[in-house]
């Protein structure tokens, strides 16, 4: 059997299985009242669909990913790139960050309301906060583990100061950009939930939260599959745009 | 002939005609991990002359490779000078070798880590020229002229993960070679591929040579190799405190054959230097142990 059916075919068998059993389980195991059955859930996104309401929910939430998760890729390839570069910023900057690691973005959210208050500013700093630590620490290391021989091989051949950090240590840092980078786009989708913890009317981690108030448990298995299969494909988009656009500085190691 | 000629107008001043490279008392001491000196070789006096094919030849650890770093500029000695001396233009002027240039290009033995992976074979040996120009028309035919006679014409479009150890290493001469450096630095450059691969580009290093008159240092610990190539081998001490034991002239004609009986004879000699080293004056010349330092 072709790899590629095969992954399907699994895929397939185990959704399947899991319906099933989600199905068989509601009733006999679980209480009706605390889990919808795979019906009722898919009926109530239905419903949500042609309402319009799940997808504006889905548009609000994926923004602020979107705009915490950029903005939070840009300031820790920079900040990692100087971080990795310079070993004095390194040796001052090491012991912060191993501080700052522990703290989640849920902890990070009262700060967020007293520091910005309840707009969107509070829920992007949560998110930026989510991405920007795992690609400024991968970055750092990709950017402090360029093979001191390729950079004597440049120097050699006529490179500046300058040329070495932008045409060699940062092309060698791409592989660990890029994981950081795919790392973080995780994190920003768990990141959401805590930043619309933040005076939210609309987006997935209020759907789930105000479905729990209201006790409406269809609905909050409607934004937590939402959020799974939205942040699933993102993650395909993510891979198939930049890997491909980055394959050159990826193919070496292998399949992407 | 045009290509030379565009290139040496290139280079920097400090390149001007020189007749030797000396090594005038150089030492290098290292801290170790825990922060106390290790003096890795000391009292080096060589003289290099323009043109040479210079083998340095030791047992393993004796402290090659750093003398061929402080050639390139790479680190400084921690005592001592390394100069260039004379030349027709500049009379006998010295000047100490500052950082790395152009003009003195390093060969590395590990060819994976030297290359860059996202370029391809081609980029990788226009890298250098398009520093200095960035879309120069006369660069990809230097290159094609450099890929030509390292043999890789037809792989000009892969990339340095598709090639052959021996391939990647072709890769790193055509891309030295094509920034016309004065002196070309090699350091155990072929150590790490297979016998037969090894032969062919030791006898392609020396008809480069041949070709381009080219000054090169050239770090082994292979005695054969280093008779296949040298114009002079110099046999090191063992380290720490390694300096150099004796130097040899080298005049058999080329391409040399390893089964002459002059060939014989040098590796003979040269055997029995490299074992006073690794096994001390004392030891026995047994056939055996002989071998194992070949």
């Amino acid at each position: 059997m072709p790899p590629v059916a095969r992954r399907l075919l699994m895929g397939a068998l185990s959704i399947g299985t899991v319906l099933v059993l989600w199905h068989w389980s509601v009733g006999t195991v679980f209480n009706p009242a605390l889990v919808p059955t795979p019906e009722q859930t898919f009926a109530k996104a239905w419903k949500m669909m042609q309402s319009g309401e799940l997808f504006i929910h889905i548009a609000v939430s994926m923004r602020r990913v979107l705009v915490g998760y950029v903005v939070g890729c840009l300031l820790g390839i920079l900040l990692g790139a100087v971080i990795g570069r310079v070993a004095l910023v390194r040796e001052l900057a090491d012991p912060l960050l191993e501080l700052i690691r522990p703290i989640s973005p849920v902890a990070i959210v009262p700060l967020a309301m007293l520091w910005f208050g309840i707009g969107e500013i509070s829920k992007f700093f949560v998110i930026i906060y989510a991405t920007i630590i795992i690609v400024l620490l991968n970055t750092a290391a990709g950017v402090s583990r360029t093979p001191i021989t390729r950079i004597r091989a440049a120097r050699c051949l006529g490179a500046s100061e300058y040329e070495v950090f932008a045409k060699i240590v940062l092309p060698s840092a791409v592989p660990y950009v890029l994981t950081g980078m795919r790392v973080a786009l995780g994190f920003s989708f768990m990141g959401i939930v805590a930043a619309e913890l933040i005076g939210a009317n609309e987006g997935l981690g209020f759907l789930i939260m105000n479905s729990q108030m209201l006790l409406q448990t269809d609905q909050l298995f409607v934004g937590l599959l939402s959020l799974g299969i939205v942040g699933l494909i993102v993650d395909r988009i993510f891979r198939a745009l930049l890997a491909r656009s980055m394959r050159r500085y990826m193919q070496f190691l292998g399949d992407v | 002939m045009a290509t030379q000629l565009q290139t040496a107008s290139a280079a920097p001043a400090a390149v001007a005609p020189w007749a030797s490279l000396e090594f005038q008392g150089v030492g290098k001491v290292f801290l170790d991990t825990r922060g106390r000196p290790y003096v890795a070789t000391r009292d080096i006096n060589v003289s290099i002359a323009r043109g040479d094919f210079y083998c340095l030849l030791g047992p393993s650890g004796c402290g090659k490779s750093t003398l061929l770093s402080m050639v390139a500029g790479f680190e400084p000695p921690s005592s001592g000078r390394i100069v260039f001396i004379g030349g027709e233009r500049a009379g006998e002027r010295v000047s100490p070798v500052v950082a790395a240039g152009v003009d003195r290009s390093m060969i590395f033995q590990d060819a994976a880590e030297a290359l860059f992976p996202w370029l391809d074979v081609e980029e990788n040996v226009l890298f250098g020229p398009r520093l200095r120009s960035a879309r120069n028309r006369g660069c990809k035919r230097n290159a094609a002229h450099y890929l030509k006679m390292v043999g890789l014409h037809d792989h000009a479009q892969k990339f340095p993960f598709e090639l052959s150890g021996g391939m990647k290493q072709r890769v790193q001469i055509a891309r030295a070679l094509i920034m016309e450096p004065d002196i070309l630095l090699m350091d155990e450059p072929f150590a790490a591929l297979d016998a037969i691969t090894k032969r062919s580009l030791q006898v392609e290093v020396s008809r480069i040579w041949q070709e381009t008159g080219k000054t090169i240092i050239y770090v082994t610990h292979d005695i054969v190799e280093a008779l296949i190539l040298g114009t002079r081998v110099a046999v090191m001490t063992a380290g720490p405190g390694a300096t150099i034991k004796r130097e040899l002239e080298v005049d058999l004609p080329r391409p040399r054959r390893t089964t002459d009986i002059a060939f014989v004879e040098l590796v003979k000699v040269l055997e029995d230097l490299l074992h006073e080293e690794v096994h001390g004056r004392a030891g026995e010349s047994s056939r055996e142990t002989r071998r194992s330092i070949a």
